[in-house]
Order: structure tokens, then C-alpha cells, then sequence
């Protein structure tokens, strides 16, 4: 039996060389997902680790994930970020496990080992032994260094307010990860004013974290599967719209801009507009436009690979996707508002905060798709997705009815995967080989 | 300040030779430190973890707590190092003949 053919291949096939035809396998293989962690979370990248509006104070901390390792985002006593790992240096325990909290130090429970807040290695004890009857038993070695011994540091990089973080030292700064387009997009929203949370959602989607964002990278199913969206007007098909991306195309803004026209044609060529219907309560609709919006009525940014940037009208989030295996993810949406937002305001953006999270008028279809996507991928790997609305390219659109976006990521995708693994023997040639990896099929040509 | 309130602590020769010893005075539990010809008397427990500061290690002026490293000046209770931020209580201490006194209010 072929690969070709097998139910549960071993190695990804791609129908021919471009990614408008995504294989099962890429959200159901172990091996694959082990890739994308080491290649996209923790190296090369910038991961989302929160909001500095979280942690005010010093000594305040949060404890979050890059990919599936837990990290702690806390002030310092100079009012410096630092991030650090939440894995003691002695015996490798995750140490810290309140979610939320202020801190002098880090002591692990286990042997009590202390740290700074800056992750530096500050007493173990019994290092120099005990004292019996005039004699010092046992302690460290000699040549043991406290400085050898600190927890893992990773980079941090804030723009806006934005914390991100990476094991990978040698990364890009922030802003040329972003790119020039995408950090406009950004800057929109982080533009200096100081935040201030709202509150937090959290939900586990049992599906594959790409399908987070890609369902960010589609804007051809908000019409089509919210139908809460369009009943009320807020999807319509006469919104002015555009898709960009980095150069890379592993980033990506949906832009959209509320067509002010009536009740045009266009609005009944996606849905049903049903004018009838009405809300009992017209607030979660109460929509006030904000200067910093520079027009557009909606911005959806995918930062790759970990977070989502949410301005849908009022309501502005950040979505923080934290894989955990090929088959799920934890999706933590952090609700803010901004430091000059009026009581009605900040009123404004919780009551309109009900189309999202986990149970939210239009977000809960989208953990339910996912779920049942991962569902079907598991049934049958040897099978593929199609994404060849708008064609076979990778481009930037003046309009929404196109997956590009998702081939631009999947194209990023492949140069990553596909590539040799950096500092080490090249991932599709002696080990990888025949029998080995999952990645390393040729294109083969199209089915 | 009434005079009567140097307790006695101990005889003079039963002090360490520089070093630190535990003990307990008037329901305290007291640190009482030699550095040379100098006695010195703090709290023993440590403002910062749950040790007793008698099972750490003086240099010089400085007893280093044995579970996290913080350090002590004796003669005063301050903190010289990190994580310790808060003083010790240091108390009075006084040798005559043959007996050593602290004072504690």
C-alpha cells in the first residue's frame, strides 16, 4: 500500500506545489505538531505573552504559555518586563500556579529554591551544608554557581502595551517581524494610549491551533456561519473590505468598513437579512465610532503563529492561542478598553464583548466548526482540505471572497517546515529520509 | 529604659568563638554571635524564609541565612543582600563578670 492510497499515511502529500489543497495530516500528525512548536513557537518568532496593563506593579506577574511551555511575565522592582520559564532549575518542576498574582521572588515549593524577578538563581538551600557538633555535613559542590543556575530567559519585546517573547535570543526585532503593513495595523490599536483590562475568557477548542488561524484568515464563512452577524446587520455584503498580508504572508489583516448605504440589494445576496427580527436589548448593537479608527469599522490581525487582534466595532480583544497536542488548543481572550474610555464607554465595550469568547453570539460557531473539522481530519488523514476560493494565488484583495490569506499562510508554512532545521543536518535528507519524517514527500503532481 | 531589663543569657565561656549560636532568653529564640571580642544578639529566625539564622554561616560582620543566602550585618540587623529587605531585631548585649546580658524591652 502506497502513501498515496493508505488511510493513514505517514507523510504529507501535497497536491501539486502550491497550498490551496491543505493535507489532514498537517493537523492530526504528532510528528508534524512537535515541528511546528520547535520551528514556530519556539524559535524565529515572536509569541504573544500578554498585556503590560496586566501586570502594573512590580512584583506583579502572569503566568501564560509560549507554545506549550509555561512562562511567567512579571515586573520587576525597576519596572522592567521579564519573562521567564516556569521550570525550576533544580529538578525541572513548573513551580508557579496561581494565574495571576504579586511576587519579591519566585520560591519553588519543592526544595524552596529562590529566584529573582529577573529569573536569577538567588538562594538553595542548604547550599553550604548543615552544621553538626562543630562540623558542616553535605551541601553543594564547590564549583557549584549560582549564576549557572537561573531560570530560562527568554527575549522580550513591548510595542503598545503588547508583550511578546521568545527562547530564540538571535530573532528579528518585533516591528520587522511584523513588517511595515501589518505593524500599521497594529499601531492602530496599540497607538501609546494605556490600557486597561476588561476581564478574560477562556475555552478549550478540541481542534488544531492553525484552524484558529485560518478561521481569522477566512473572511468567507462570516456571512455564511454567523448568521447572528448578518440577521443584525453587522456583515454586509456591500462592507467595503480588504485582505493584507506581510511579505512573508504569515501575518494578516481582514479590514472592513461598514457600508453606510441603506438597506442595499447586496445585503440579501449572502443571507437572509431578516428586518424583521429585532433585539429585545439594542445595546449590544450600540455602536459608537472612535476616532483612532481612521475609518474602518472592523480589523481581524493574525500574528503568527499565536495571536489574534480583535476590533470588531467597540469591542477590541487580544486572542491568545495556546496549543496543547495537534488535537487542541486553549483560545484566552483578554477583553480591554482604553485608559480614556468614558464609564459609558467601557459599559460599551463589555455589553458588545457578548459576541465573543466561548459562548458569545457569533464566536461560539467558530469553536464548534473547528471541533468538528479536527473531527473529520482524524477520521481520514490521507484526505485534504480545499481552499481555492479567489484561485490558486497568494495576494493582497480589495474584497472578502477569497481564501487567500489561507494560502498565504500555508505557503509560509511550507517554506518553514519544508526547510532544513536551522544548526543542525537538514530536516529532508539522511535521518529524514524514506522512512522518516512526516514533512518530506516531494510535491508530487496534482491528483 | 529601666536597667532591669538585661536579662542574663548565658556564662561568657559558653559563647562561640566566632560564630553563631542559638539559644533561647526570656522565651526568644536569639542568635548570639562572636566576632572577635564583639558578642552580638539578634532574632533568629529570619525575616525573609523559615530558618533559623544559628544554622547559617558568619563572615565577618555578616551571618548568611542557610536557606536562601540573604545576609545579616549582626551588629545592626540590617539586610546587606538579597532576597532578606527586612531588619533583623538586634538587641543589647553586655558581659559582666562572667555572665552575658541582653537587653530586651
Amino acid at each position: 500500500m502506497s502513501d498515496t492510497t493508505s488511510v493513514f499515511p505517514k507523510r504529507v502529500r501535497w497536491e501539486g506545489d502550491g497550498t490551496h489543497r491543505i493535507p489532514f495530516l498537517t493537523y492530526t500528525s504528532d510528528e508534524i505538531y512537535q515541528r511546528e512548536l520547535e520551528r514556530f513557537f519556539y524559535r524565529d518568532h515572536w509569541c504573544y505573552v500578554g498585556l503590560e496593563a496586566e501586570i502594573p506593579n512590580p512584583g506583579d506577574y502572569k503566568r501564560t504559555v509560549v507554545g506549550e511551555r509555561s512562562v511567567i511575565m512579571v515586573r520587576d522592582a525597576e519596572g522592567a518586563i521579564n519573562v521567564v520559564e516556569n521550570v525550576c532549575a533544580h529538578r525541572g518542576m513548573r513551580f508557579c500556579r496561581e494565574r495571576h498574582g504579586n511576587r519579591k521572588d519566585f520560591v519553588c515549593p519543592y526544595h524552596q529554591w529562590s529566584y529573582t524577578l529577573k529569573g536569577d538563581l538567588q538562594g538553595v538551600p542548604f547550599r553550604r551544608g548543615v552544621k553538626q557538633d562543630g562540623q558542616v555535613h553535605g551541601g553543594m559542590p564547590a564549583d557549584f554557581k549560582t549564576a549557572d543556575h537561573g531560570l530560562t530567559k527568554l527575549k522580550v519585546a513591548t510595542r503598545g502595551g503588547v508583550v511578546f517573547a521568545s527562547f530564540d535570543h538571535e530573532l528579528e526585532s518585533l516591528e520587522d517581524y511584523l513588517g511595515p503593513v501589518i505593524l500599521g495595523y497594529f499601531d492602530r490599536l496599540f497607538n501609546g494610549r494605556k490600557l486597561r483590562i476588561l476581564g478574560y475568557n477562556r475555552q478549550r477548542i478540541p481542534g488544531n491551533w492553525k484552524l484558529m488561524q485560518e478561521n481569522i484568515k477566512d473572511p468567507y464563512h462570516p456571512g455564511l456561519l454567523h448568521t447572528w452577524f448578518v440577521t443584525f446587520g453587522l456583515w454586509r455584503a456591500d462592507n467595503k473590505s480588504q485582505l493584507r498580508m506581510d511579505d512573508r504572508h504569515r501575518h494578516a489583516a481582514m479590514i472592513s468598513t461598514r457600508g453606510t448605504a441603506g438597506k442595499a440589494e447586496q445585503v440579501t445576496q449572502v443571507s437572509s437579512f431578516k428586518e424583521t427580527m429585532q433585539l429585545n436589548d439594542a445595546s449590544f448593537l450600540d455602536i459608537v465610532p472612535e476616532p483612532w479608527w481612521g475609518g474602518p469599522t472592523a480589523v481581524m490581525t493574525t500574528i503568527f503563529p499565536s495571536v489574534i487582534l480583535q476590533q470588531q466595532v467597540n469591542s477590541v480583544s487580544t486572542r491568545h492561542i495556546q496549543p496543547s497536542g495537534h488535537g487542541a488548543f486553549d483560545f484566552v481572550w483578554t477583553h480591554f478598553g482604553f485608559d480614556d474610555d468614558s464609564e459609558e464607554m467601557t459599559q460599551r465595550r463589555l455589553r458588545q464583548a457578548n459576541l465573543f469568547g466561548p459562548a458569545g453570539f457569533v464566536s461560539a460557531d467558530d469553536g464548534e466548526v473547528i471541533e468538528f473539522s479536527q473531527q473529520a481530519f482524524e477520521s481520514k488523514p490521507f484526505h485534504r482540505t480545499l481552499a481555492e476560493l479567489g484561485g490558486h494565488e497568494v495576494e493582497n484583495t480589495e474584497h472578502m471572497v477569497t481564501e487567500t490569506l489561507i494560502r498565504g499562510m500555508y505557503r509560509y508554512w511550507r517554506e518553514v517546515m519544508e526547510g532544513e532545521s536551522r544548526g543542525s543536518s537538514p530536516a529532508c535528507a539522511g535521518v529524514d529520509g524514506a522512512n522518516g519524517s512526516a514533512l518530506c514527500a516531494a510535491p508530487g503532481p496534482g491528483a | 529604659m529601666s536597667q532591669d531589663n538585661w536579662v542574663d543569657a548565658l556564662a561568657a565561656e559558653d559563647l562561640p568563638s566566632d560564630d553563631v549560636m542559638g539559644l533561647v532568653v526570656a522565651g526568644r529564640d536569639i542568635a548570639i554571635y562572636t566576632v572577635g571580642a564583639a558578642v552580638y544578639a539578634t532574632d533568629n529566625i529570619c525575616t525573609h524564609g523559615q530558618a533559623r539564622l544559628c544554622d547559617g554561616f558568619l563572615e565577618g560582620h555578616e551571618i548568611e541565612c542557610p536557606l536562601h543566602q540573604g545576609k545579616f550585618d549582626v551588629r545592626s540587623g540590617q539586610p546587606t543582600c538579597e532576597p532578606v529587605s527586612e531588619a533583623l531585631r538586634s538587641y543589647p548585649v553586655k558581659v559582666e563578670g562572667r555572665r552575658v546580658y541582653l537587653r530586651i524591652d
